[in-house]
């Protein structure tokens, strides 16, 4: 089985204060860590699963800078046996469609039964990517992906709805899954697999080797552009209680009384 | 006349909530652009819905069809591309839920209608539409413009906005349902999440811990304190992917939320009811024994 | 000079860094209260390969250098130094010395074992009257047929309760002097052999630290390590070895400290801002960060020389262990002191690694004994 996994590398933002920068349209950069994005990486395990289970090749295929380097050659120390980097600068700030729009031009190239991606980018939350390059190649897709079951190049799938509920699925692959987190748990590479990772090969692509036109791509190539980063309204809907622990549990402790749940 | 479409979404019978969330931003939309808002119906033996959307929408597009019965991103997709192409609307509104993000990109994809996804607030200046939506789990707001085109797409975050009642009585119209072929992708059943042995959704009180609990060691303080209240301990997405609670803990977010976040700034505040700027390791003990007093005193 | 690790050893160094964060620092504290040798902590890292870094691949090991060992120790006691102190003990201490100076049957047989943690290892040198003074060891071993004999007592055994494996230094013939040392690979199931209480330590609690007791215990001759007489250089040279993992584990320590120091100071506010903006604080994170890099680099450098197959580092060695030490204790004094109150409690970890660094400066060799050891590498003629 031939399958194709999209990864970003994206800032590790959960813990750390972000700024936003002097243009108004980016963040402050320089102090920030990068990791895999969280869903990709459960998407990468299950490539690597179902490799395991079906034999094949696992494709790891990202569009970013040269640092994503870095973070393809952890996902060949997981399971990934090749890694292609698309990057120009003229990729640069590529919105939800453009981005899919040369992740698909380069897939396209290659054989696959399967396309995983994560379920939604921890930067940009657009959830976007995954269906697009789905529409751009032309096959059947699944969001939220929960469960995969192949046999005989028939997918049957669960996609995760809201409230737990969950829709199954099915049909023939080549198919495209966005894979939600908590679908497996991603192995750590062993010592020995990222020794093996350094003799992979990491392919890189640019703009004129995908045959794309500039224009079709990056900001020129984008139909929704960020005009600008302000910090959300503190506590729109929170009454916030000021104060020390002490005072704060009192008024609290009166809320819930009030509110009959105590 | 280049109307605002809203799609509305539902799902075992029952029409959702995003829906009419929908419908009350769009006519705010439509109000101050002057032009209709639409409601676009896809489903079988929905007519129902159809009455209840009339009473938010100047029209309601209604397309009946057994194929539409179960909702298909590519039946829906290829219902929608030639209403749209056809009628030109100037801005459609999806739902951002599990069925809005399955349908918009690909929609967007092949109609080519630029698309902006998970938008909490959106806005029409002239001809053109300006979006807001939150990035790096909400600690930013960005806004979105849509360079100049036809038309524009959106998928709105559920309770962004306010509902209100309209009460109007706009038109039904059946609509004909262009041929559809039969999907590469085929519905088969939904499946309800297994019951655990606790049902969060029963509970009067719940306390959910996330990421920064750090040490599973921590969650006894949580359900001890989540029993005194009364409740029952519950945790986010990212604990149960770990493996430290069952996923029938997992909430949601609906009930009175207290949220108790270090930073002034944490996005949970703009879901919580309360919220306090602490650490949940002081202020838990002390509430605990505040609760304590209150009880027995 | 290139200052920069690999392009491996960043990855490892990023893949410990989360194994350790995910899997590791949610039982820390735990393990710490309860004493509880961590069994699921070592099997997940046995299945990483972290047990056996250096042992080459064809014994079943990662087959990874001296650096990357360290880097492995420093991530892993950054969170829990228990933890690490196990790591560099079966790697350095047990499965080292074995790959040294074992003879090709006691690697096959030995090593995959260590690597695979089938078994975990442990060394016994210290007695209950001879820690620094290894001329003044007390314990025997007399050929006996086959066999040879082994007769004593051995202190502070790190892994003691736990490893099935043992590398223990007693005395074949006392009239030689320190020429006179000889070590043994001991197995866990050796007649007449047995394990005492487990130490109530003040820290690194949960390392499975005992006393063993050898009584006229039958250690099979081929089990003899190296030759006779050669126990005191297999001895010094395993505890070069180790004195860079040692060193590893105070910088990670250390770096713990400062890191939980630096998170606490921007949260805490007193009169009326937070504390990170007060300079006497700003000062302790300065002190705390600078000999934290100056003890990492030494570390890495002793490894550096190590790799390199460089005949002798007991210098750089014993620079690298006494100096991360004397880091590691100012950096957690200081991260109590920053933590104020709450530091003193064991709600916050500190704590933990206020007790657990005090080891840094007296096992592996004494603060003062690596200071003589530095002296002597500068004064000797």
């Amino acid at each position: 089985m031939e399958i194709v996994v999209c990864m970003k590398r994206v800032p590790e933002t959960g813990d750390a204060e972000i700024a936003v920068d002097s243009t108004g349209r980016d963040i402050v950069r320089d102090r920030l860590t990068y990791d895999i994005n969280e869903s990709d990486n459960y998407a990468l395990e299950e490539a690597v699963l179902l490799k395991e289970k079906f034999g094949g090749t696992v494709t790891l295929v990202s569009m970013g800078p040269p640092e994503t380097d870095e973070t393809l050659r952890m996902g060949l120390a997981k399971g990934g046996d090749v890694a292609v980097r698309l990057w120009d600068h003229r990729f640069a700030r590529s919105d939800g469609h453009a981005t899919a729009f040369v992740l698909a031009k380069a897939i396209r190239e290659m054989e696959f039964d399967l396309v995983l991606t994560g379920c939604i980018a921890t930067d940009d939350g657009r959830t976007q990517v995954g269906v697009t390059i789905a529409a751009l190649l032309g096959i059947p897709h699944a969001t939220y992906v929960m469960k995969v079951d192949i046999e005989d190049g028939i997918a049957t799938v669960q996609s995760e709805l809201e409230g737990g509920l969950i829709a199954v699925n099915r049909m023939k692959t080549p198919a495209l899954f966005t894979i939600q987190t908590g679908i497996n748990e991603p192995r750590y590479p062993s010592l020995i697999s990222i020794k093996k990772a350094t003799a992979k090969e990491i392919r890189t692509l640019t703009l004129d080797d995908l045959g794309l036109e500039a224009s079709s791509a990056g900001e020129e190539g984008s139909k929704t552009k960020i005009v600008k980063l302000t910090p959300p309204p503190v506590g729109k809907r929170a009454e916030i209680l000021e104060g020390a622990p002490e005072v704060v549990s009192a008024r609290l402790t009166e809320i819930f009384k009030e509110k009959g749940m105590i | 006349m280049r109307d605002i479409f809203v799609l509305a979404e539902h799902r075992r019978g029952e029409l959702r909530d995003i829906t009419i969330e929908m419908l009350t931003k769009g006519r705010e939309l439509a109000e101050c652009c002057g032009v209709p808002l639409t409601a676009v119906l896809l489903g079988h033996g929905v007519d129902r819905f159809a009455e209840k959307l009339a009473s938010y929408a100047d029209t309601v597009v209604l397309i009946d069809h057994p194929q539409l019965e179960n909702f298909n991103s590519e039946t829906y997709q290829a219902a929608l591309s030639p209403l749209l192409e056809d009628r030109q609307p100037f801005l459609t509104l999806i739902g951002h839920t599990a069925f809005g993000i399955d349908v918009a990109p690909r929609l967007s994809a092949q109609s080519n209608i630029p698309l902006a996804t998970d938008c909490i607030d959106i806005r029409c200046e002239d001809d053109r539409v300006f979006a807001v939506r939150q990035i790096y789990g909400g600690k930013l707001n960005a806004e979105v413009s849509y360079e100049n085109a036809p038309q524009y797409l959106a998928t709105i975050r559920p309770a962004s906005f306010p509902v209100r009642e309209y009460g109007l009585k706009g038109e039904i119209v059946r609509t004909d349902c262009p041929a559809l072929k039969t999907p590469e992708r085929e519905f088969l059943e939904y499946v309800e999440a297994p019951a655990g042995e606790v049902d969060i959704t029963q509970a009067d009180v719940i306390v959910a811990v996330g990421r920064g609990i750090k040490e599973k060691e921590t969650l006894p303080l949580v359900e001890e304190l989540a029993k005194s209240l009364g409740g029952v301990l519950a945790c986010s997405r990212p604990i149960v992917d770990a493996g430290w609670l069952p996923k029938d803990r997992q909430v949601g977010s609906s009930g009175t939320i207290v949220a108790i976040n270090k930073y002034p700034n944490a996005p949970v505040f703009n879901e919580a009811d309360y919220g306090i700027v602490g650490d949940l390791f002081k202020v838990l003990p002390t509430l605990k024994e505040k609760i304590a007093e209150l009880k027995s005193g | 000079m290139d200052f920069d690790l690999t392009q491996d050893q960043r990855l490892v160094q990023e893949m410990v860094r989360k194994f350790a964060v995910n899997e590791l620092e949610p039982v820390a504290s735990e393990i710490d209260k309860t004493g509880e040798f961590p069994w699921s902590n070592i099997k997940k890292m046995a299945e990483l390969g972290l047990l056996g870094v250096i042992v080459p691949e064809e014994y079943g090991g990662a087959g990874l250098d001296f650096l990357s060992l360290a880097i492995v120790i420093e991530e892993i006691s950054k969170v829990c130094a228990s933890t690490g102190v196990i790591v560099a003990v079966n790697n350095s201490l047990a499965a080292y010395p074995i790959l040294a100076f074992g003879d090709v049957k006691q690697r096959q047989k030995y090593l995959p074992v260590l690597a695979r943690a089938e078994q975990i290892g442990a060394i016994g040198l210290t007695e209950p009257n001879a820690g620094s003074d290894v001329a003044g060891l007390e314990s025997t071993a007399v050929v006996d047929g086959d066999y040879y004999r082994l007769n004593g007592t051995k202190r502070f055994i790190t892994n003691g309760v736990e490893a099935g494996v043992y590398v223990i230094f007693a005395y074949t013939d006392k009239t030689k002097g320190h020429k006179g040392l000889s070590a043994f690979i001991v197995d866990g199931d050796t007649p007449g052999f047995s394990r005492g209480d487990h130490e109530d330590l003040m820290g690194l609690r949960a390392t499975g630290n005992c006393e063993l007791i050898f009584e006229d215990a039958k250690v099979p001759k081929e089990n003899l390590l190296g030759e006779e007489g050669q126990g005191f250089k297999i001895g010094m040279h395993t505890l070069d070895v180790s004195r860079i993992d040692i060193g590893a584990q105070s910088v990670g320590i250390a770096q713990g400290a400062l890191e939980a120091s630096v998170k606490y100071a921007k949260e805490r506010t007193a009169f009326g801002k937070p504390i990170a903006q007060f300079q006497l604080i700003q000062a302790m994170v300065a002190e705390m960060a600078t000999q934290i890099e100056a003890a990492r680099f030494l570390v890495y450098h002793a490894a550096y020389l190590k790799d390199k197959q460089v005949p002798r580092f007991s210098k750089e060695a014993s620079m690298a262990k006494w100096f991360a030490a004397e880091a590691c204790l100012n950096a957690v004094r200081k991260a109590v002191q920053v933590h104020g109150g709450y530091g003193y409690t064991k709600d916050y970890p500190v704590e933990r690694y206020y007790r657990d660094a005090k080891c840094m400066e007296i096992y592996e060799g004494t603060t003062e004994i690596q200071k003589i050891v530095i002296a002597r590498s500068l004064l000797k003629d």
